[in-house]
């Protein structure tokens, strides 16, 4: 086991103790009034190591009468014991410590070792600091909302796992001039995270980066460089309203708003719908959405309860050529499908409302045929609205088939009449 | 006299605010007869306007107050304990109870003094106390600087003992009893300590701590006990 005192990192990277008032605390080392008067100073008072490292400390005593013996003094670390073999008799006032091998301490304000004499009373006390230096944080990612603000989160180095209070400091600065800011609202989207709430400069880069610092050293993270504009996200689509298309089983309309916050600037925003049926935790996603603000979701099952979701990327925003930020899904909204005997497919696609033609093949092959219709024949009337219209009417029809063929009699093959119950309702 | 506001946990505590009154255990004025010979008369005021039932509910609402207060120097104390680490809040931790400049702990033959002597004891102690736990908060946060609750409970205790020591100097005015009069702030000889530092070390500060916040709490049920031999029905 390696012994040996402190590295002289470790004791110059020891911060000064907070101090104390001097009237408000008789310093442990002053005559106790209550239990004698022996008291004790040791050494060295709150040093701060590595861990793995060794320590040496002694516990001078002063007392009342002179030359108090160190006889029957003991250590104890954060409430324990430590074994005697751990300690000896220096002189006759003073007890050495040797520990080896030190862990990471336990609590942020230090491991208390305390000097105790042979009756149990505290004579003195002094906390130890054992951690390590904190590791370069990693992994910054920044997004404004709105274009008003700038938040950034961060992964620090090795877990964060330092043992000593370690402090986060995220540094800014405009890239061709300007001074280093510091972020001032830390902690607002989890524990490595600070908010820039105001005074931000568009269409010019920033540099973005992050300094941790704790009692034995500091470390400063990669530096991110950004303009505010590539990292812009938005609010949820407001208004989502879900509703039925007619008597059509399988589809339901979807109908949003864009966020208000930047619909001056949406014209180039895309949007993502996700729908998922009441009782399952799978969401089916909708990409193929631009920058509509309504959608029909076609292959749904009849009779059936299904949660819609909308978000937004502020794509193109100002001309940025970065992807942007999807922003948050919106509230569920929640709409059944109207009931049918036949059950519908389970596959989903987005149908503009209007009768626009959207990218899903069925419809794509159905539009050329239209347009060739309209060139080679005479049915100028035909529309994707006619087609909605023939489907309804043959969803329509095949139910009262159905009905048909399960209410009222049957005739058996024997001529007698069977009774068939009705659908359920 | 202020309103009334409903508890609301170990927040919202400022001098001058009230808890509402525990409901009325419906006994006899058994104790009213003590809160009588403490009023003092005033010839001129209008006999028809007793000042005994407000009296007696001002009591009664400091003593609710001291009550509550109790409660949260408990837990103030337990939450101290806890990020001090052991042997802090281990039993038997008994570390040397020194003496803390401006504030001792409640003497042995306290309950043996007239109420009026107790009560501004008890108010000379609560007016104490706020400049100490500001020191302490002070210290946690250097020591425990993540300890966000520890920090608020601290921060409230200051205020809370204030408003204590408001409330039982309004009864002792009430009850024709002297008050503490003009003194040098308490918070002025606590800066001025400050200024005057020395480097005792991270473990005495722990002692501190876990010494001023026990005052608190010893002072708060003291004052607790002393306005409940008041407090009409209470204990002789």
């Amino acid at each position: 086991m390696p012994a040996g005192r402190p590295g002289p990192a470790a004791q110059s990277a020891r911060r000064p103790p907070p101090p104390l008032p001097l009237l408000l605390l008789c310093v442990l080392g002053a005559p106790r009034a209550e239990s004698g008067a022996h008291t004790a100073v040791i050494s060295p008072q709150d040093p701060t190591l590595l861990i793995g490292s060794s320590l040496q400390a002694t516990c001078s005593v002063h007392g009342d009468p002179p030359g108090t013996t160190a006889e029957g003094l003991y250590w104890t670390l954060n409430g324990r014991r430590l074994a005697p073999e751990l300690s000896r008799v220096l002189n006759a006032s003073t007890l050495a410590l040797a520990l080896a091998n030190l862990n990471g301490s336990r609590q942020q304000s230090g491991d208390n070792l305390v000097c105790h004499a042979r009756d149990g009373s505290i004579l003195a006390g002094s906390c130890l600091y054992v951690g390590l230096p904190p590791e370069k944080p990693f992994n910054i990612s920044c997004w404004s909302k709105n274009m008003k603000d700038l938040t950034c989160r961060w992964t620090p180095g090795a877990h964060g796992e330092t043992f000593l209070h370690t402090n986060y400091s995220l540094k800014y600065k405009l890239r061709w001039y300007g001074q280093d800011n510091t972020c001032e609202e830390y902690h607002t989207v989890g524990p490595h995270s600070c908010h820039i709430p105001k005074d931000l400069a568009l269409f010019t880069p920033y540099e973005i980066w992050v300094e941790a610092t704790n009692r034995l050293g500091s470390a400063r993270s990669d530096v991110l460089t950004l303009d505010i504009l590539d990292v812009v996200t938005t609010d949820p689509p407001p208004d989502v309203h879900v509703s039925r298309v007619g008597g059509l089983e399988d589809q339901l309309s979807v109908r949003w708003v864009s966020p208000p916050a930047l619909k001056d600037f949406l014209f180039q925003a895309k949007y993502q719908i996700r729908y998922r049926v009441e009782d399952s935790v799978d969401w089916k996603v909708v990409d193929d959405v631009s920058n509509q603000t309504s959608c029909r979701l076609a292959g749904l099952k009849p009779g059936t309860v299904y949660f819609v979701q909308v978000r937004c990327n502020p794509f193109g925003i100002y001309g940025s050529k970065k992807a942007g930020i999807w922003s948050e899904w919106s509230h569920p909204t929640a709409a059944s499908t109207p009931r049918s005997e036949r059950p519908g497919p389970g596959g989903g696609a987005c149908e503009p409302r209007g009768g626009e033609p959207s990218s899903g093949p069925v419809r794509r092959e159905l539009k050329q045929f239209l347009g060739w219709l309209k060139k080679h024949a005479y049915c100028s009337n035909l529309s994707f609205r006619l087609y909605d219209q023939w489907r309804a009417w043959m969803q329509k029809t095949h139910k009262t088939r159905n009905q048909h063929r399960t209410r009222g009699s049957c005739p058996r093959a024997d001529g007698a009449r069977r009774e068939v119950l009705p659908d359920k309702l | 006299m202020p309103s009334a506001r409903g508890e609301q946990g170990s927040e919202g505590l400022e001098a001058g605010v009230w808890v509402p009154a525990t409901p009325g255990s419906g006994k006899g004025a058994a104790r009213a007869g003590e809160s009588r010979a403490l009023v003092s008369e005033d010839p001129q005021a209008d006999s028809s306007i007793s000042p005994l039932p407000h009296l007696e509910a001002k009591i009664h609402q400091t003593h609710s107050l001291a009550r509550l207060l109790t409660k949260y120097a408990e837990q103030l104390l337990q939450e101290y304990v806890q990020h001090q680490g052991d042997p802090f809040g281990l039993p038997g931790f008994s570390p040397p109870r020194l003496p803390v400049a401006g504030l001792s702990a409640p003497a042995p033959g306290h309950a043996g003094l007239p109420a009026a002597e107790r009560l501004q004891l008890d108010a000379g102690a609560l007016s104490a106390l706020p400049p100490l736990l500001d020191v302490v908060r002070r210290h946690q946060a250097e020591l425990n600087p993540r300890a966000l609750r520890l920090l608020r409970r601290l921060e409230d205790a200051a205020r809370q003992a204030r408003a204590l020591g408001a409330a039982v100097e309004a009864v002792l005015a009430a009850l024709g009893a002297e008050t503490r009069g003009p003194r040098p702030e308490p918070a002025v000889a606590a800066a001025a300590a400050a200024a005057a530092a020395t480097d005792a070390g991270v473990f005495p500060a722990k002692v501190l701590g876990l010494r001023v916040c026990g005052l608190y709490r010893e002072w708060v049920s003291r004052t607790e006990g002393d306005l409940g031999q008041l407090v009409p029905g209470g204990p002789a």
